[in-house]
């Protein structure tokens, strides 16, 4: 049922006007929706492409192509899908353009926080210590798995979804993504 | 470290993450096996620390805002990769522009020659 006063409704409904305004080309709107999104956008971007200033360009070019595309925006998926969907093709097609850029490592990816549910300082410090060698397992993986991993693990999509990205089939993004944990696994085994 | 154990790997690290069974070839092997259930185990941890990443962000660039919007007003949005090249070569083909103008200047044939005197301009 739906409850007029819980804020993430509000949330919702405040970013469906915004939606709304911007598909009628309402700029200020727009920018308020850049606000809200550009830092899971460029998040993402930093994990998919690892260097900051291509995932910096990565991000703007996708929140520009989401301008563009905001009228096709039916609202089926939530807009912050929508959104990394436009980041992980847009990542894709530079990462065509820029194979130059060398990956950073992933310890940069993320500001270093504490792990939410850690209340206790012992398991807070395991889990930080287990994240840190999660972020360099990840740079270790070769490009091609880490994405896929990010796409799966990290942000559940499918392997429909992961495919149609990667222009691979899903048969393939099945086994990339099998390998990839794999190695994962056997990285972080080794790490410990 | 057994051979299975090795070969069990993969599946077991697939398993963990996506909680299902093992394959059925392996299960009776990983169901008895502690090195391959520590393994499971460290995997789910992992799985959760992965799902966990999601909600972690890094801040984006503080002009980020203002080179989107630039852009979708039809500004100059310049790639941040693309800055200095473009600062070095607008530099470089200013010089060379002013050294050309320079070069063909129209002169005026009053000043190519001596410069005349008071009194001969009188």
């Amino acid at each position: 049922m739906s409850n007029p006063n819980d804020p993430r409704q509000v949330e919702n409904e405040k970013e469906k006007e915004l939606i709304a305004r911007a598909q009628q080309g309402d700029r200020a709107a727009f920018a308020a929706l850049v606000r809200a999104h550009q830092n899971e956008v460029y998040t993402l971007a930093r994990r998919l492409v690892g260097d900051p200033h291509l995932a910096s360009d990565v991000t703007q070019e996708a929140l520009i192509r989401a301008w563009r595309a905001l009228p096709k925006f039916r609202g089926d998926a939530q807009l912050s899908t929508w959104l990394h969907r436009i980041t992980v093709n847009t990542a894709w097609t530079q990462k065509k353009r820029a194979k130059k850029h060398a990956g950073v490592p992933i310890d940069e990816l993320t500001a270093i926080a504490a792990p939410e549910g850690a209340n206790h300082p012992a398991v807070a410090g395991e889990l930080l210590e287990l994240r840190g060698r999660l972020r360099a397992a990840l740079d270790r993986l070769p490009e091609g798995q880490r994405q896929v991993v990010v796409m799966k693990d990290v942000y559940g999509w499918s392997h429909a979804e992961i495919a149609e990205v990667m222009d691979i089939s899903v048969a393939a993004a099945k086994v990339r993504l099998h390998r990839a944990r794999a190695k994962l696994a056997k990285d972080l085994e080794e790490m410990s | 470290m057994s051979l299975v154990c090795e070969l069990a790997a993969p599946f077991v690290a697939n398993s963990a993450v996506d909680e299902i069974d093992v394959v059925r070839p392996l299960r009776t092997h990983t169901a008895g096996c502690l090195k391959c259930q520590a393994r499971h185990a460290a995997m789910s941890k992992t799985a959760r620390e992965l799902t966990a990443l999601a909600d972690e962000h890094t801040k984006a660039p503080a002009d980020l805002e203002w080179r989107v919007m630039s852009a979708l007003e039809g500004d100059l949005a310049v790639p941040r990769s693309w800055r200095t090249p473009m600062a070095v070569g607008t530099a470089v083909v200013s010089m060379a522009a002013a050294v050309i103008i320079w070069r063909f200047r129209p002169r005026n044939p009053r000043l190519t020659g001596r410069i005349p005197s008071f009194r001969e301009e009188r």
